[in-house]
């Protein structure tokens, strides 16, 4: 489960009933074009006998008190934005692929977390006014197709499985494709992924292979990165104006649901909120709520803001609404006199395994050196969960400028004079010695396979730079730079 | 009519009055435990922000560097986050009291190493991230769209977490703070107290937040 795909069928039809509460539960259509050419794009169930294409006026026959409206583009980017705050809360790689649709790169996230987040986020999102679909897979496509089958969460674990049964559309095959196809008797991705790629490719070219590819699932692509939000603020016109605060208070809670996932994505909290209401005689009423505790509470918030505006008089209609949430990292935990614990250790250990899936994990975590006197011996912990004051004053306090190491080190020629390193050369160092310091020597391990004995040098080259040199079974390496 | 310079301060005023945020002194933050550095960034390394330290010259003692701010963020007990582009840290190098609140991530390539220091800006456990990019491929760093660093640097504003960046020239564009150690190390140091080591480190601001901050302040 690399990827997730978040979207929303109908989007825009799904955006324009959330942001007006008087189409909640009536039959609906969105419409394009004007007069007798309007189509219906998108409809809501309850316009019976209504599909998309059909003519706007065939559409007010067949569904008689069916409610006819253009796409609102304010209410989409509205309702994306609440998206792609949904998609943050997942993982913090997201791409805004399309209006109504994210793509989240799970890399690294606990697969168990991550699902129940999912359903979570599917949860609060119908609630909402957005009935989302997440569909989780190992690439992009697979993700996207799940997204498309998702009820309201499908995580693919059998690829082949889940392909072969989907119809051929899910590939986005082209026309002319579609009808070669067709011919062959194939509508389904089990059925093209059956033929041998190489025979697809020579009877169909590179269209056909990369059709075979997205219907076997292996196609990927690079995600194209959103940022996530910085400012938490929401701004809407009303027209017309409004007198009471029911549709106030209707959008305040649209805004405070999309706020709250930006501040949870961005892992921040709400210390201050800040509402203002334009109004029609161009001032406004402004006021500042300073949060009792920061949080990302929607109906702690909605409290507070309809408590202010149950006792507020207004000298004209109010024509628009601004919320602004001022951010605070969470107060996740007290922390103790003596205690400099994790301040969200969730997001730590999230976020280390995330680090984990990029790197290795063997390759992350807090580095311990072992009981040894081999050089550069050291074992990868997991990191304590507390700072530990300083023991006090150590043994063996370093001395000289820090070793830089060269891993894996670089093989060089050295040229001796009286015994020490006078001139180096080959490789990707070379130059006179100016000064030299050394040798050491270290063996152990000898009474066991593995054995290790090394010399080592620190040397000045004439041209600047303190190196490391190890002679080891005859063979001097540079093992770093002491910068 | 008031002259060129008095009209310059004149907008300066006005930007520092219009965007406070943008003209945040630096200080308040982590210290690097090294005198030059610290007083080129008015305290130490700014929260929220990003400092580049270049290493110009081999041996110039950014690694020095490193094991001093381990030692300054565990004697404040924060927690450090070293992501390593050429896995070139050598724990033996410091005492082991001072790894314990570290975690180093060990990448191979640079690619890795800003998708490791992207979740780690973003933790809010760390008081340091650095970002070592010594090592690397320099033609693959060259080739690190733009839009990586700004979203590096969006990642830490506003945050509680200082991100140095260590490299071998200049490479982060608009860095607020550059720093810059051209003169290297000899091998008479190797016999002295790392702290005078550090002490002893030519540090030259090349580009400096704080200076164009007391210029907006008047």
């Amino acid at each position: 489960m690399n990827y997730a795909v978040l979207c929303v069928p109908d989007f825009a039809l799904c955006a324009l009933r959330r942001s007006d509460p008087s189409l909640c539960g009536r039959a609906v259509a969105l419409v394009s074009g004007e007069g007798r050419r309007a189509r219906v794009t998108e409809v809501s169930p309850e316009a019976q006998g209504v599909a998309p294409g059909l003519a706007s006026t065939l559409a007010m026959s067949r569904c008689p008190g069916i409610i006819l409206r253009p796409r609102d583009p304010g209410a989409e980017a509205e309702a994306h934005r609440l998206l792609v705050a949904a998609a943050f809360t997942l993982a913090p790689r997201v791409e805004s692929t399309s209006l109504g649709c994210c793509t989240v790169d799970l890399r690294g996230a606990d697969r168990r977390r991550a699902e129940a987040l999912m359903r979570l986020r599917a949860a609060e999102l119908a609630g909402a006014g957005l009935p989302l679909r997440i569909g989780a897979g190992e690439t992009p496509f697979l993700a996207s197709y799940a997204a498309r089958c998702a009820e309201p969460v499908l995580i693919v674990a059998d690829t082949g499985g889940f392909l072969a049964p989907l119809p051929l559309s899910f590939a986005d095959p082209t026309t002319e494709e579609e009808a070669i196809l067709k011919g062959w008797g194939i509508t389904t991705l089990g059925g093209l992924t059956a033929l041998p790629k190489a025979e697809v490719a020579r009877r169909m070219g590179t269209g056909g292979v990369l059709l075979w590819e997205r219907a076997a699932g292996e196609a990927t692509r690079v995600l194209r990165l959103a940022e996530p939000a910085r400012s938490f603020a929401a701004e809407w016109a009303y027209e017309p104006p409004v007198e009471s605060t029911e549709p106030l208070l209707f959008k305040l809670r649209r805004f405070a649901e999309r706020i709250a996932l930006e501040l949870r994505g961005a892992g921040f909290v709400a210390e201050k909120l800040s509402l203002t209401l334009l109004l029609e005689d161009e001032t406004d009423h402004r006021r500042e709520f300073r949060l009792p505790e920061p949080g990302a509470d929607v109906e702690g918030w909605l409290r507070v803001l309809g408590g202010h505006l149950a006792t507020v008089r207004t000298q004209a209609r109010v024509a628009g609404v601004r919320l602004v949430a001022a951010p605070a990292r969470p107060p996740q935990r007290q922390e103790g006199l003596f205690d400099t614990g994790l301040r969200d250790p969730a997001s730590f250990w999230e976020n280390i395994a995330r680090v984990a899936a990029i790197v290795g994990d063997d390759r992350v975590g807090t580095p311990v050196p072992c009981d040894t006197h081999r050089p550069d011996a050291f074992a990868m912990e997991r990191p304590a969960e507390s700072v530990e004051p300083p023991a006090g004053a150590p043994v063996h306090p370093p001395f000289g400028p820090t070793l830089r190491r060269f891993r894996p080190p670089w093989p060089v020629r050295v040229t001796l004079e009286a015994g020490a390193p006078a001139r180096l050369e080959g490789g990707r160092l070379e130059g006179g010695v100016r000064a030299t310091l050394g040798p050491w020597r270290g063996s152990g391990d000898w009474w066991k396979p593995g054995s290790w004995a090394v010399e080592t040098w620190q040397v000045e080259l004439s041209g600047g730079g303190v190196y490391q040199l190890a002679l080891s079974g005859g063979d001097w390496r540079v093992e770093g730079m002491l910068d | 009519m008031p002259g060129p310079s008095q009209t310059v301060s004149a907008l300066r005023s006005l930007l520092a009055a219009r965007f406070p945020e943008k003209s945040r002194r630096a200080g308040g933050g982590v210290s690097a435990a090294v005198r030059a550095i610290d007083d080129a960034l008015g305290g130490g390394l700014p929260a929220g922000r990003l400092t580049e330290l270049v290493s110009a010259v081999p041996s110039g003692g950014g690694q020095t560097v490193l094991a001093r701010l381990l030692a300054s963020t565990q004697a404040a007990r924060q927690r450090i986050a070293l992501v390593d582009g050429s896995d070139g840290f050598a724990p033996g190098a410091v005492p082991d009291d001072m790894l314990r609140h570290l975690v180093w991530v060990r990448c191979r390539a640079p690619d890795e190493a800003f998708a490791a220091a992207d979740i780690l800006v973003r933790d809010g456990n760390y008081a340091v991230v650095v970002l070592d990019l010594r090592g690397c491929a320099e033609r693959v760093l060259r080739r690190t769209p733009a839009s990586t660093w700004y979203r590096l640097q969006r990642a830490a504003e506003g945050g509680s977490v200082a991100v140095l960046v260590q490299t071998q020239s200049p490479l982060v564009p608009a860095v607020p703070w550059r720093l810059v150690l051209d003169e290297p190390l000899s091998l008479a140091s190797a016999g002295a107290p790392r702290e005078d080591v550090a002490a002893r480190l030519a540090v030259r601001a090349e580009r400096s937040h704080a200076e164009a901050t007391e210029a907006l302040a008047g």
